[in-house]
């Protein structure tokens, strides 16, 4: 049977580098069915095989799964040697390595333009690969301050709100893709390649969107509002029966307070006069908030959802973990899906650690013709024979050789 | 339409789109644009609302004057069309055949009730691409569910983690649900062109859910699987860790400063620079050594310390000056220090785009900077700016063209 074709068929990635949003570009490519190629090594791992702390890698095949896995030391002769060839026969290579960094382990972009003349480059950094920060060092959950839209959120006076997750870094790691599939069609057509820079500072930037134009026009920065609306009202959380329980409702029309008014029984308080106008509601906004939050605080988050959304009005309960896990939208989607994982151990190089079952997220864009792949989640370095035996053409007994001294380790 | 190469200095071929989104998709066409292709914004004959949107520049309202319009439709050209009438929607399907993608986030059921389904338009273009982009995608039992920014944050558990453990869970700003499902959707639109044009594939259908899109904007933290193996459900921790000291954002001279001290190498640099400037010895304390989360037990006598050194700065010299003793600070930026930031500007992230009446504007349209390629920019149309030239290259002469906008369908 002839294999169906994919998207990115025929097309080879190496991807060479830690954390986020590099390895989640990877992934994406992979499941539209590039041929990912990991290179890593036992001999510094990534943190992100251990985390969440507590599964010790659960979290691994969300950025890792339908990639090829191998290890190779690139900071070794006999491993530097490998990777080069492996520049060869590749289509893109992508780091989020700092450039001395790379320069210092002999993998400067003229070399790999010189190993193969048309290799398409993303070079990806936390604050800037070029520029006056190039040297600086950064941490992921920090760098979404920089972007500015953490003092676009919470109230005004309070230190800037914070997601609980390195968020800046899945902009870039969603964006690289286009970027990249752009530079192979680009490279089709035209025959030239590129090489591009982004950074998780820019891509975090590029989403405090409209008030950067308002402020070049007016001077104004953006309010803190915290989970108010400039045009909707009743509009935030509201507390639920149980332990951190809220639902979130948004009623952004006359006709949606109507509905919603309706829809709780009509109270009495539905009908005075300070609530009557959406401008009235707005101004008043703190007495209806109190109002609602005393409906909903003696109702489920979701009878709340159910009651609201059964009258269509926009609300639903604030997703826990339980509620995304339980989710019969999510399960009628295929959302999670199970996947092997391997639990992350110091003392032992990946071959040795133990495999343990968990879960992992499908692609969310569902494609008709080329479904995306989930993909199978190899372990680091499981990959090697295929990569260095079939692609590579290597013999058995240099790969053990080089296995041994620790360049393909 | 032919496949054509990108121009030179451009990396998208210009593939024709239509972008039929409201917010939830807008900037998955400005993606495409921003990069050269032709992206066509289909609108009512009255106007996108955004166009109503405030605020205006120079708060001065006008439907050309909305900064949110402005920002999210940069190099987009712009046709009218009343889909919701039978002559509207024989133009719509005749542009909809010289089109490669088309891209819309009405709700579900919308577009088939007009006769413009994905299998109904491919009738007319096999070749064609359709995205859609709603709040809950097109199956399962939320899919007529009413969304907002607010209701998709909430759906997709942002929220949960997002604020202080003792308030509220807390929205982001500037509708942070309207990026995840649109990227998710530029890179399917992506690969399923380079499918249908260098592996000799056909058009398809890309249904993108905003609440699956978000949730995968957090794996790291991966509710489902903490519930799944520990019972527990991930919440908000709030800026600052209670475990990691300091890790957060401290008050400065001017604003904000954000810090992450986590080795042992780090906290002593830091407690010999705060001791320096303060003069206090107590941050010298032994028991105050170690890394990552040794300093838990003393969190509020250090946070305290802390506030005391990074009120003698401004954001900028922590920044700086941290880094000269390889420690993080990281400034919490608002968005005029992003227009005057020497990184952001080294490195080609903004562009000067010239608009009649926004006037000469800084945009953030270097998402990544190449030698080879750079940004188009062309400033947000003009509402209906292109009609006579894309319904024209249609066949619709003059006269028909005429007689359909005093019927209002153009």
């Amino acid at each position: 049977m002839v294999e169906r074709k994919k998207p990115l068929s025929g097309v080879r990635i190496l991807e060479l580098g830690p954390y986020v949003a590099l390895p989640l570009t990877g992934r994406i490519l992979a499941s539209l069915g590039a041929e990912v190629i990991k290179v890593e090594t036992n001999k510094v791992l990534d943190e992100m095989n251990f985390i969440p702390a507590w599964s010790r890698g659960g979290g691994q095949p969300e950025f890792q799964r339908a990639k090829k896995r191998v290890t190779i030391d690139v900071r070794t002769p006999g491993g530097l040697e490998v990777f080069k060839e492996l520049v060869k026969v590749s289509d893109v290579f992508m780091s989020n390595f700092r450039r001395n960094i790379l320069d210092r382990w002999g993998v400067d972009f003229p070399e790999l333009r010189r190993l193969r003349q048309d290799i398409i480059i993303m070079w990806q950094t936390g604050l800037g690969g070029i520029g006056p920060y190039y040297t600086y060092k950064s941490y992921g959950i920090l760098v979404q301050h920089m972007g500015g839209v953490s003092l676009m959120s919470g109230e005004e006076g309070e230190p800037p709100a914070t997601i609980n997750t390195s968020y800046s870094d899945y902009h870039t790691g969603v964006f690289q893709p286009v970027a990249i599939m752009g530079a192979l069609l680009r490279r089709g057509l035209t025959g030239q390649p590129a090489t591009m820079e982004s950074s998780i500072f820019k891509s975090g930037a590029v989403t405090a969107g409209p008030s950067l134009l308002d402020y070049q026009s007016t001077g104004r920065l953006p309010e803190r509002i915290g989970n108010r609306d400039r045009f909707a009202s009743p509009h935030g959380v509201y507390q639920c029966l149980g332990e951190d329980r809220w639902c979130a409702i948004a009623v952004q029309t006359e006709d949606q307070w109507g509905d919603f008014c309706k829809a709780i029984g009509n109270p009495n308080w539905c009908f005075e006069d300070s609530f009557s106008t959406m401008t009235a509601r707005l101004e008043n906004q703190s007495r209806l908030d109190d109002l609602v939050g005393g409906w909903t605080l003696t109702r489920t988050a979701e009878d709340v959802m159910e009651c609201l959304q059964g009258v269509g009005v926009p609300a639903s309960v604030v997703s826990q973990g339980k509620d995304l896990n339980e989710s019969l939208h999510l399960k009628a989607r295929g959302f999670y899906q199970k996947t092997p994982y391997y639990l992350a151990d110091r003392g032992n190089p990946a071959y040795d650690w133990e495999q343990f079952e968990g879960i992992a997220s499908a692609n969310p864009p569902k494609m008709s013709e080329t479904p995306m792949d989930f993909g199978h989640y190899s372990n680091i370095g499981e990959d090697n024979d295929y990569v260095f035996k079939e692609i590579l053409g290597m013999s058995q007994s240099d790969v053990d050789k080089l296995t041994e001294n620790q360049s393909l380790y | 339409m032919p496949f054509q190469a990108p121009a030179e200095g451009v990396l998208l071929p210009p593939y024709r789109v239509l972008d039929l989104t409201g917010p939830e998709g807008v900037f998955c066409g400005k993606l495409l644009a921003d990069y050269g292709a032709e992206v066509i914004k289909v609108e009512p004959p009255t106007g996108d609302v955004t166009r109503q949107r405030p605020p205006f520049i120079s708060d001065v309202p006008g439907i050309e004057r909305s900064s949110y319009f402005l920002f999210y439709n940069t190099n987009k050209k712009s046709v009218t069309v009343d889909l919701e009438t039978s002559e509207g929607q024989v133009v719509f399907k005749k542009l909809a055949a010289s089109a490669d993608v088309l891209i819309e986030s009405f709700p579900v059921n919308y577009m088939q009730s007009l006769g413009l389904d994905y299998d109904s338009l491919r009738q007319v273009n096999p070749g064609l691409i359709m995205a859609s982009i709603t709040p809950f995608g097109q199956t399962g039992p939320w899919k007529d569910y009413k969304s907002t920014d607010l209701i998709s944050l909430a759906a997709s558990g942002f929220m949960q983690i997002t604020g202080d453990p003792d308030g509220p869970p807390l929205r982001q700003g500037n509708e942070q649900s309207h990026f995840p499902g649109a990227q998710h959707a530029a890179t399917a639109i992506m690969g399923a062109l380079f499918y249908r044009d260098m592996q000799d594939g056909r058009g398809q259908y890309i249904d993108v859910s905003m609440q699956e899109a978000m949730i995968t904007y957090y794996t790291d933290a991966h509710p489902a699987l903490a519930y799944i193996q520990r019972g527990e459900n991930v919440t908000r921790v709030g800026t600052n860790s209670t475990l990691v000291i300091p890790l957060g954002a401290y008050p400065s001279k001017d604003g904000w400063i954000s810090a992450g001290i986590i080795t042992p190498r780090e906290w002593e640099n830091l407690s010999n620079w705060m001791f320096e400037v303060t003069g206090n010895e107590e941050i010298l304390n032994e028991d105050y050594k170690g890394g990552n989360q040794d300093r838990a037990p003393y969190n509020d006598i250090i946070t305290a310390l802390v506030i005391d050194f990074t009120t003698r700065f401004t954001s900028e010299e922590l920044f700086h000056q941290g880094q000269e003793r390889n420690l993080v600070f990281i400034p919490v930026n608002t968005v005029s220090d992003l227009l005057v930031d020497p990184q952001l500007d080294a490195s080609n992230f903004w562009f000067d785009i010239d608009h009649a009446d926004a006037g000469n504007l800084k945009y953030p349209l270097g998402v990544f900077d190449s030698e080879e390629v750079t940004p188009t920019t062309n400033p947000a149309p003009y509402l209906g700016q292109d009609n006579e030239v894309i319904f024209g290259e249609l066949g619709l002469d003059e006269a028909e063209l005429a007689s359909l906008r005093t019927r209002g369908v153009i």
